[in-house]
This record gives structure tokens, sequence and C-alpha cells, in this order.
């Protein structure tokens, strides 16, 4: 049976789908038994669900219309 | 930039080869169109690396310039986008540079903090229908904004623009191992930092459960392993 500290190491592994299926199995079985790794697992799936479903960090309007008039400059330099 | 991390790689899967080519051509329309469709990424990158939004803007400007003037020494060995991102980051690097004395993003590496999550209560249902699209969006941009730099430009990258980890490792220069190695560890400092807006305060359930399992996860090890491998959880 894994440790704790190998499920942690082997997380991302986990999320991300790798890994071989043996490794897999072993993880499943270690949380469905460790009600802390359980936590662990299950909560990191659910921070990578909200982070990338409220798109942090959008491009302001602003800034994208400071970069197009930058561009326009530099090309209506090249002609 | 080891072979075996473009070895899967081929150029014909790039879907802004086209777009790439009619720039090489002479036709701005063309770059104006990949202009559009990665500023986020470079944003991205950008406003990770620096954290203030004049900072970023004028990466981001400075990057999409040297790109387009670049182009034609762009090998084609790598997607556009993952060139264009390692731009982005050496622009900022710059940008950083100039402000104070870090050099790369080596040099922005936090000392190794305790994996180890502290924060083990189970989350609300949904928690993030307990607040507000705005108020969330807050929640979750404190939380990255709160990782040091290199962490970061990992975590956006990865988790946000969904580049794989080698795309991870490639743009931002770093071995394959270093990017996993940081990929986890943001991915629990964010968790952790989430943890204190979802998580439902802790019940004498919640800690009995804990300690029960804690008791049948040291019986089964010590049933399943040999005795000299029982050190450290």
């Amino acid at each position: 049976m894994l440790t704790c500290q190998e499920v942690l190491d082997n997380l991302s592994c986990y999320l991300d789908g790798e890994g071989s299926e043996e490794l897999r199995r072993e993880l499943e079985r270690h949380i469905a038994r460790c009600a802390r790794c359980f936590v662990v697992v299950d909560t990191t799936k659910q921070t990578l669900r909200i982070v990338a479903d409220c798109e942090p960090f959008e491009v302001p309007l602003a800034t994208s219309a400071l970069l197009y008039d930058r561009l326009a400059h530099f090309f209506a330099g090249l002609l | 930039m080891t072979a075996n991390r473009r070895q899967n790689f081929r150029p014909e899967e790039d879907e802004d080869a086209p777009l790439v080519e009619r720039t090489l051509g002479g036709d701005q329309q063309a770059y104006e169109q990949l202009v559009r469709k990665h500023e986020q990424r470079v944003f991205r990158t950008a406003i990770a690396i620096l954290g203030e939004l004049a900072d970023a803007e004028e990466a981001m400007q400075e990057a999409f310039l040297k790109a387009y003037q670049n182009l034609p020494t762009f090998r084609r060995d790598a997607r556009f986008t993952t060139w264009l991102t390692r731009i982005a980051v050496n622009e900022s690097l710059q940008i950083l540079r100039r402000r104070r004395d870090a050099a790369s993003l080596d040099d922005l590496e936090a000392p190794l903090q305790d994996l180890r999550p502290s924060r083990v209560e189970e989350w609300y249902a949904n928690p993030e229908r307990r607040y507000a699209t705005a108020e969330l969006k807050r929640i979750v941009e404190e939380a990255i904004r709160a990782l040091p730099p290199a962490y970061r430009v990992v975590f956006l990258l990865r988790d946000v623009e969904e580049l794989s980890t080698e795309e991870t490792a490639e743009a931002l220069g770093l071995s394959i191992p270093a990017t996993k190695s940081r990929v986890l560890r943001a991915r629990l400092m964010v968790r952790e930092a989430l943890a204190a807006h979802f998580e439902k305060p802790p019940t004498l359930r919640s800690r009995l459960r804990r300690a029960t399992s804690m008791v049948r996860n040291m019986m089964a090890m010590a049933f399943e392993r040999p005795a000299g491998r029982l050190g450290g959880r």
C-alpha cells in the first residue's frame, strides 16, 4: 500500500491521467481508506476545475487597445 | 531542448502554420490574427512573472514586436505558441532585471516549502457557487498572486492555459522534472489558499473519521509491508 507521501508525490500524475493502471489502482485503494488523502486529492481536483472555469487574469480591454495601437504604429513605420 | 522533448511534435500539427506563412509573406493582417489569438496567453505569462499591470503591458507589446521581427528565424521545431511564449518569458525577465537583480526564472525560485497539506477538511459541495462570479475570480486571482513568481508562471501555463507539461517546460526553458515539481507545488499551494474559502468547519465527526482512517492505514501497512519499510507516512 502507498504511503500518504507517495500519494502526494504522484498526485499530479493521477490528476493528469498519467501513470500506470497499477499506480492508479494503488492510489485509489489508499484514498478509499485514508480520509486525509481523500480530501487532498478531491479538493486539488476541484481547485483545478474552479481555476480553469473562472479564467483568471484576462487581458483588460485597455491593455489590448494599447497593444493594437503599438502594433499599428509599428506597421505604419514599416511602410 | 533535448530531442526527446520534441519527438512528438510534427510541424504540420501546428494550427498556426498557415498564419505564420502568410505573415512571412508580408501579410500584416495575418499577424494581427495571431496577436488576437494569443494575446491572452502572452498576457498571463507576463503578469505571472511581473505582477504589475504596467510592466505586463510593456512585456506583451515587446514580445509581439520581437516575435514579428524574429519570425524568419522561427525554426518550426516547436509550436508557434510555444516559441511565442518563450519570447514573452524572456521579455518579462528583461523587464524584471531592470527592476531588480533576478536574472532567470531560477532566481525567482522560492525556497522549497513543506508540501504537507495543512487544511484537510472537506469542502462544501460545488463551493464555487457560494460566491458571485466576480468575487470568485478575485479569490482565485488572489490565490495565484500569492504564489512565488516561478510557480505562478508554471501554474498559469499548465493549469489555466492548459499547455502540456512538455510545452510548459519548453516555453520556460525548464527540465520536465523541474516543471512537474513546480506544477505540483503550485497546485498544492493554490489548493491550500482556496481551502480557506471553501472548506467546511471541522466537526467532531470529521476529526474522528481522520483518526480512524489513520489507524486503519497504519494497520494496513503493518500487514502489507515488510517491517523495515514502515518508517515515515
